[in-house]
């Protein structure tokens, strides 16, 4: 899987690339405008990372480009300005998911592996992972041919833990992931313990191996 | 409270007074010297006359007493009697006071004037006495006068004074007006009429300066805030990543992983109230344009939602009392911000097995919490003063539900009754 990184922060762009690689993406990267449109020109990408304010030019004008030339990556709007405006009008220049910053990096992984799953199999797609069965169109979860009856938030943070795997993801990447937005007004992230434990229990009880691991004080890991 | 033209009305007044009460003696003694030089000269003729009258007409010594005796009795003001050489003196004016017995009057002043002169050598004393007018009703009659002129000029005073206010203070007033309504927020300059006082003039071109100015520094200040909380993204989305990309790290021991871990709860902090600020800079701007009909119950109820596990941590049981839709025209976003604050703020400010029951009544949303003492209303709404010693938090959250509610002219007041906080938006 090839990535494409536009952000003008190096540093962020090199630790975005880090904790990818683990997922075996193959990441390059543009720091300006003119890079980005070089790029772009000559290759093709599964997935952009598009930071909307570049030197040089905007990043709309990339999307602008990338919908012109009829292309078909995937595009996730990375942008410091979290205005609604440039949401919207991102979205609708064609982008397919918009990150506001900061953003934790299993948040953008999990992003970017649902694209890739919705781009490559045109929306309908499982996934299998030895005994676990998922499809993600119709959401339910099967292991070993038996279904297991999961809430919404179970099966979100299972998709989260699949999209992360061989991964450390902290009870703070996981709270944003559920509560969006609103995850920093809250003291606390303990209620994430309760998912958590759900999921391991209604996975175990129907014979599904123990992957996901519990790293006390400091997050959870999906080891495979 | 005094008002400025008062202030020199009344030291006028003053003034005015003081020198029409000294006028008062002054033209007493004006009138009554001329009155008395007048009535010398007069006294003088007299006596002149008389004194020639008996020199020119040849008459015997016996015709001299008769005629002297008959003037006494038919001219009372002049008096003529024979003296004896030893009793003469020097010619004298004399004033004196006594009944007179053909005016209603009962007492009066005299002017008189006494000589003596030899008719045949014999010496005689002659006095001429004219009426003059008393002391006091000439004062009495002059201050009558001033008094009256008095009133006049008072008169004169407080209308001029009324009119110079009305007009020529005209342009003061529209300039304070315009003063009254200038609201810094709004942007608006304001719009001062030009006027034809110099003072005046002075004074609106230095307004003019100083709210140009206030609403430059005020920008700048806006302008900052939204520009620093933007800068700030990136650092902080740097640091986010590296916290995560750290946590990947083999090598790193179980301590060092558990700090690293729990940098993410200062760095979302810094985050929100990163966030935070540049939402109030936002919504100060009016950068949220978009109003729409929405259903607030609806909303509502999607934040309870995500916060049902929070509040279950807390064994807090929210209960949203609402049942049909409750529709408002707002910006979408900005309400979502303000429901999910007012949430937030009853779980987190709760106790534990509390409830937080929402309900909206007679065009008014409220959220009432278990708690045990009230909350320091004066502070509650301030930005970065938190109004409660139980546990930190950014001090943004009520803050900006108090800019969203003053945006759209909303309410938004807070009570605490029956051991319930009760926050309230009323919408009318």
């Amino acid at each position: 899987m090839k990535i494409l990184i536009i952000e003008d922060e190096k540093e962020l762009a090199q630790n975005m690339a880090d904790y990818l690689s683990a997922e075996n993406y193959l990441c390059e990267f543009a720091a300006t405008y003119a890079q980005a449109i070089e790029k772009i020109n000559l290759y093709q990408y599964d997935c952009i990372l598009l930071d909307l304010m570049l030197p040089g030019g905007n990043g709309l004008q990339v999307l602008q480009l990338l919908k012109e030339k009829n292309r078909q990556e995937g595009v996730i709007i990375i942008s410091a300005k979290n205005a609604l405006d440039d949401k919207v009008s991102g979205l609708k220049s064609g982008a397919d998911d918009y990150l506001a910053k900061p953003f934790h990096l299993p948040e953008l992984s999990a992003r970017i592996y649902s694209l890739i799953r919705r781009k490559q199999f045109n929306s309908t797609n499982s996934i299998e992972q030895n005994e676990l069965q998922i499809d993600i169109l119709a959401k339910t979860v099967k292991v070993k041919d038996e279904t297991v009856n999961l809430t919404r938030k179970e099966f979100e943070l299972l998709l989260f833990f699949i999209g992360n795997k061989n991964r450390v993801v902290s009870k703070s990447a996981l709270a944003e992931y559920l509560s969006g937005d609103i995850a920093d007004m809250l003291d606390n992230h303990d209620f994430i313990y309760a998912h958590i434990k759900n999921l391991k229990k209604k996975l175990s009880d129907a014979g599904c191996g123990n992957y996901l691991k519990t790293l006390y004080g400091t997050g959870y890991k999906w080891e495979i | 409270m005094n008002k400025l033209l008062n202030k020199p009305l009344k030291a006028f007044t003053m003034y005015a007074l003081l020198i029409l009460a000294l006028s008062i003696p002054v033209y007493y003694w004006v009138i009554d010297s001329i009155w008395l030089n007048e009535i010398d000269v007069h006294n003088q003729t007299i006596e002149g006359r008389i004194k020639d009258g008996f020199k020119n007409i040849p008459l015997t010594e016996n015709e001299i007493t008769h005629v002297i005796n008959v003037w006494s009795q038919i001219q009372p003001g002049v008096k003529i009697s024979a003296v004896s050489v030893s009793n003469i003196r020097k010619d004298s004016v004399y004033e004196t006071i006594r009944p007179n017995t053909y005016a209603n009057e009962t007492y009066e002043r005299f002017r008189g004037r006494s000589t003596y002169f030899y008719i045949h050598n014999k010496p005689y004393h002659l006095s001429v006495e004219t009426n003059v007018e008393e002391t006091h009703e000439t004062v009495i009659a002059i201050a009558t006068v001033t008094a009256v002129f008095f009133v006049l000029l008072l008169l004169g005073f407080v209308l001029l004074n009324r009119k110079i206010a009305q007009q020529i203070w005209q342009p003061f007033r529209n300039t304070l007006n315009q003063l009254k309504i200038f609201d810094l927020n709004s942007q608006k300059p304001i719009k001062l009429d030009p006027t034809t006082i110099e003072e005046f003039e002075e004074l609106n071109e230095v307004l003019r300066k100083l709210i140009a100015n206030n609403i430059d520094v005020y920008n700048q200040q806006k302008q900052f805030t939204e520009n620093a909380s933007h800068e700030l993204q990136t650092p902080l989305a740097l640091l986010k990543s590296k916290i995560d990309l750290l946590l990947q790290d083999k090598t790193l021991s179980k301590t060092q992983l558990e700090s690293i871990t729990a940098l993410n709860i200062p760095l979302s902090r810094v985050s929100r109230i990163n966030k935070n600020l540049l939402l109030l800079a936002k919504i100060e701007n009016h950068q949220y344009p978009n109003e729409e009909t929405i259903d607030l119950n609806q909303i509502l109820n999607e934040n309870i939602d995500i916060l049902s596990d929070y509040a279950s941590t807390g064994e807090i049981s929210i209960d949203n009392g609402i049942k049909e839709p409750v529709m408002v025209k707002a910006n979408r976003h900005l309400i979502e911000i303000m429901l999910t604050n007012l949430l937030v703020n009853g779980i987190r400010h709760n106790l534990r097995n509390g409830i937080l029951a929402i309900d909206y009544q007679a065009s008014t949303l409220m959220f009432s919490n278990s708690g045990t003492s009230p909350l320091n209303e004066d502070t509650l709404f301030k930005r970065f003063v938190s109004a409660s010693t139980q546990s930190p938090n950014s001090g943004l959250g009520l803050a900006i539900v108090k800019e969203i509610c003053h945006l759209y002219g909303w309410k938004v007041s807070y009570r605490f009754e029956k051991n319930f906080h009760h926050f309230s938006v009323s919408f009318s």
